[in-house]
């Protein structure tokens, strides 16, 4: 059974349809693609798979139980994470912190107001080695707003990674980024791949198609053409975008 | 820009340095106050006002909730220190804990209405349960005394077991003060550099990348309010305790926003110890400018007024800004951890 | 219930002089996001202003003095009800000024900037006026007391609620149907629309601000011959206007004239069963309402959420 899956996902705002029937299914262990125009709903599915709306028909199944319609900090919990498109981070805290604060051995502190967070040596410790596989080790003290945009992307899936999750969700990882830096993320992403469940939406092809074990096409809400990237190398509207796109 | 949260290391003391010098500050005050030309009341109602200052700058600097209606809690702090007082029993120790406890319990009901709301919603809803209070200590004569109060609350002694010490006089009721002072500041710096602190500056910062990362966010802002209320409540304890009475004037949105002024002109938006600079500024503004005009409240307003223009990190930043080595014994000194980097 | 009615009809008439002090403060609210917390200060001054101009006892012992006291209250009155809300209004341009040093920070600063500002202005009428209650002159036709299904009524009050009445339409008109008024509405909404339209973006805030100030400041005068003028008389009024737009939906301007009516209707039917809570009944519709609906009866998204 797939680890994650979302079955018949409908979404409207008012008379607006957003999504319209979308299944998707995600297998432990695989890197998943999902492309797209812009505008075709893709971060709109992102939001109703991690909780930030609540789609309007539909189920949602991760590991086998129901999180339709669980607000994101349960899903999160649950080991369901998430980057943003946008810059989403604690711009005035330092780059430690922010992975911090996303560690599961810290939220499990919530309560504790009388122990300082700064001599926990155990903590800083995890949260370096997910600075080492981001590979932002070295400027763990800085604020994160001083960050390079790259570095400020790389931090922003280090956050995903923190909170130790089955499965992660990345939403236009490389956008922004120059050619060195997609690299380094490629290798990023090979490396994470043993160890977690992605799914990242993406509008590099070249990328995507190194990278991803299977990849569905989202267009007008809805779902169009889904397979590996040999089988969807065929298919019209990839090889359309790829010719305005890539070539 | 200085902010509250952007610091490097910190030391993971319970007492810092300057923790130390403010304790020596507030012990040695009744030394040389007099000298200086104040008199020992004002240093009270500054202790006060500052344990008042840094409960609520937990809420409304380190949580990012702008509560306009906190006197509410300092109000009900009081009344429930003279009710307990004059119906239960001359008691300090019952007195404080009756109320810290009703602030507290006042502060946990209004959160649970507050703590889904945000921005202008939640400054209208504070201001709103704040009038219901002020409203409700006018209008419920028989428990409250209505417009006038309650009078003539007892000073009660402090205990200490064997020998008990008479508060009576304001020199002893100061170090009283002073002493709680010390604790509150000790235990609210530590508080926001424990988990549950940074957690609520991550709130202030980014609430949907908090509730993404797993938090319950609505169940930390209640936390933050009513943690706050329970200082206020303390704070308002002491006040009826050093007034000798309680009264709804305590509780009116006056009251309300003064706090919120003395915190920003001070520059707890940026800093720990901006809530204690705008309080020891507000109270000597008192009482220099008042008494070389009547009109001091105006020229408090107008420096109020240009501080939000121009220096909204108030005092605190302007002393930042003065040298860059003030900034930093200011903004926490970076302390070298052990295993170094 | 039939006893009810006259406290119904209380209720409405306190109902439209609540539109009318909320009116200005809603039109700065939906066009600017700022909550203008020195309303009730503008409002306040108005009222002074008037109180100077009827008065006229700063004119001295000249012969322009004498002149114009020994005119009669109507066309004294009438100037009042015509200059006192202009000069309140140029005083909200004078903010409006010190405003834009927080414009595109977040809402808290100009919260805090205009909370200030209402501060400076009552220590400034203090200063000007005394600390003293104070009365407003009124002509004979509009005081007194007039019978009316066999109730008494004051005269003044329905003559203010009236006034309101016509107010509401004027600015209601004024945003509908004249080109300044869509404009307004634009500036509301898309700043980029009122420059690519030719219009300068600062002024239209200045212009803005100052018609909020000055309906505040008529407010003021219309409101102040039933409540009495004291320095102090600002903060009696923001708060139910603030509450009022918060109730009816921060931007909406007929969601705040239906929740200022709400209010009055609450407040007059508490009045007829526990005059002393009439008051506080007001604060407990907000926390109903807006415990359950986050943006009030009509709100729409808005950045003051942030």
């Amino acid at each position: 059974m797939a680890l994650f899956e979302a079955r018949n996902i409908h979404k409207r705002f008012g008379s607006r349809v957003v999504l319209e029937n979308i299944s998707l299914s995600f297998e432990e262990g695989q890197v998943n693609g999902i492309m797209g125009p812009n505008g075709a709903g893709k971060t709109t599915c992102f939001h109703c798979l991690t909780g930030h709306y609540k789609p309007t028909r539909g189920n949602i199944i991760f590991d086998g139980q129901d999180i339709t319609g669980k607000p994101p900090q349960r899903i999160s919990r649950m080991g369901v994470s998430r980057s943003f498109q946008l810059m989403n981070l604690f711009d005035d805290s330092s780059v430690i912190e922010n992975i911090i604060l996303a560690l599961p051995d810290f939220r499990r502190r919530y309560a504790q107001a009388t122990r300082s967070v700064f001599d926990d040596r155990e903590l800083l410790e995890q949260a370096r080695v997910i600075l080492d596989q981001v590979g932002l080790l070295g400027q763990e003290w800085l604020p994160s707003l001083s960050l390079s945009y790259g570095n400020r992307r790389a931090l922003e899936i280090g956050v995903a990674l923190a909170a130790n999750p089955r499965i992660v969700f990345l939403d236009e990882p490389t956008s922004g980024l120059g050619a060195e830096a997609t690299r380094q993320l490629a290798s990023l992403i090979n490396k994470l791949r043993s160890k977690y469940t992605i799914v990242m939406i993406e509008h590099d092809m070249r990328f995507l198609f190194e990278l991803a074990d299977t990849i569905s096409v989202i267009h007008w809400g809805q779902v169009i053409a889904q397979g590996t990237p040999d089988e969807l190398q065929s298919n019209k509207w990839v090889q359309r975008s790829a010719l305005g796109e890539v070539a | 820009m200085a902010t509250l949260s952007d610091i490097t290391r910190r030391s993971s003391q319970w007492i810092t340095p300057q923790i130390f010098v403010f304790a020596v500050f507030l012990l040695s005050l009744p030394l040389w106050i007099r000298p200086i030309g104040l008199y020992q009341y004002i240093g009270i109602e500054i202790a006060i006002w500052i344990i008042f200052a840094l409960g609520f700058n937990l809420l409304f600097g380190y949580t990012g909730l702008h509560s306009f209606g906190h006197g509410a809690y300092l109000g009900v702090g009081a009344y429930a220190f003279g009710l307990f007082q004059l119906h239960v029993g001359v008691s300090l120790i019952g007195g404080l804990l009756a109320a810290v406890f009703a602030a507290a319990l006042a502060g946990a009901f209004v959160a649970c209405f507050v703590s889904h709301r945000r921005g202008i919603y939640f400054a209208l809803m504070t201001i709103a349960f704040g009038q219901v209070f002020w409203f409700a200590s006018i209008k419920m004569h028989g428990i409250t005394g209505g417009e006038d109060g309650l009078l003539n609350i007892p000073r009660p002694d402090l205990n200490l077991g064997v020998y008990s010490v008479s508060l009576s006089g304001n020199t002893a009721l100061y170090y009283l003060i002073a002493v709680l002072l010390i604790i509150v500041t000790v235990f609210t710096w530590r508080a926001m550099n424990s988990p549950f602190g940074r957690i609520l500056q991550a709130i202030r910062q980014n609430e949907t990348r908090a509730s993404f990362i797993g938090y319950e966010v609505w169940w930390f802002k209640w936390a933050a309010f009513t943690l706050s209320a329970m200082f206020a409540g303390l704070a308002g304890g002491l006040f009826a305790m050093a007034q000798e009475s309680a009264y709804p004037d305590v509780m009116s949105l006056h009251q309300s926003g003064l706090i919120v002024m003395m915190v920003l002109v001070g520059g707890g938006l940026v800093n720990f110890w901006g809530p204690i600079l705008g309080v020891i500024l507000y109270f000597i503004a008192r009482d220099v400018l008042g008494s070389i005009t009547e009109t001091w409240l105006l020229w408090y307003g107008l420096m109020f007024v240009v501080m939000v223009m121009f220096k909204p990190e108030g005092l605190a930043g302007v002393l930042a800004g003065l040298s860059k080595n003030s900034a930093e014994t200011l903004n926490d000194l970076p302390v070298k951890t052990a295993e170094g980097n | 219930m039939t006893q009810l009615v006259p406290h119904i009809f209380n209720g409405l008439t306190l109902g439209l002089l609540f539109a009318l002090i909320a009116l200005g403060f809603t039109l700065i609210v939906g066009v600017m996001e700022v909550i203008n917390l020195a309303h009730g200060s503008l409002f306040a001054l108005g009222a002074y202003f008037a109180l100077a101009i009827i008065g006229g006892s700063w004119l001295g012992d000249t012969a322009i003095g004498e002149w114009w006291l020994a005119l009669p209250i109507m066309p004294r009155y009438i100037l009042a009800l015509i200059v006192a809300p202009i000069l309140a209004g140029l005083s909200g341009m004078v903010l409006e000024l010190a405003l834009r040093r927080t414009y595109g920070k977040a809402p808290l600063y100009g919260l805090l900037l205009t909370f200030g500002a209402a501060l400076v202005i009552e220590e400034l009428i203090r200063l000007g006026w005394g600390t003293g209650e104070q009365n407003l002159q009124l002509p004979q036709s509009i005081s007194g007391a007039i019978l009316l299904g066999g109730l008494i009524y004051s005269k003044y009050k329905l003559f203010a609620a009236g006034f309101a009445v016509f107010a509401i339409i004027m600015v209601w008109l004024f945003l509908e149907k004249t080109p300044y008024g869509a404009i307004i509405k634009a500036g509301a909404h898309d700043s980029e629309m009122v420059r690519a339209l030719g219009y300068d973006l600062a002024r239209l805030r200045l212009l803005v601000f100052g018609l909020g100030a000055g309906l505040a400041g008529l407010a003021g005068v219309i409101m102040v011959p039933i409540w009495g003028l004291r320095p102090h008389v600002g903060i009696d009024v923001v708060i139910p206007a603030f509450l009022i737009i918060v109730l009816g939906g921060i931007g909406s301007f007929w969601g705040s004239v239906i929740a200022a009516i709400l209010v009055g209707l609450s407040v007059g039917i508490t009045g007829a069963y526990a005059p002393a809570w009439s008051m506080m009944s007001m604060y407990i519709l907000l926390i109903l309402v807006v415990g359950f609906r986050a943006r009030g009866l009509f709100g729409k998204k808005s950045a003051l959420e942030n």
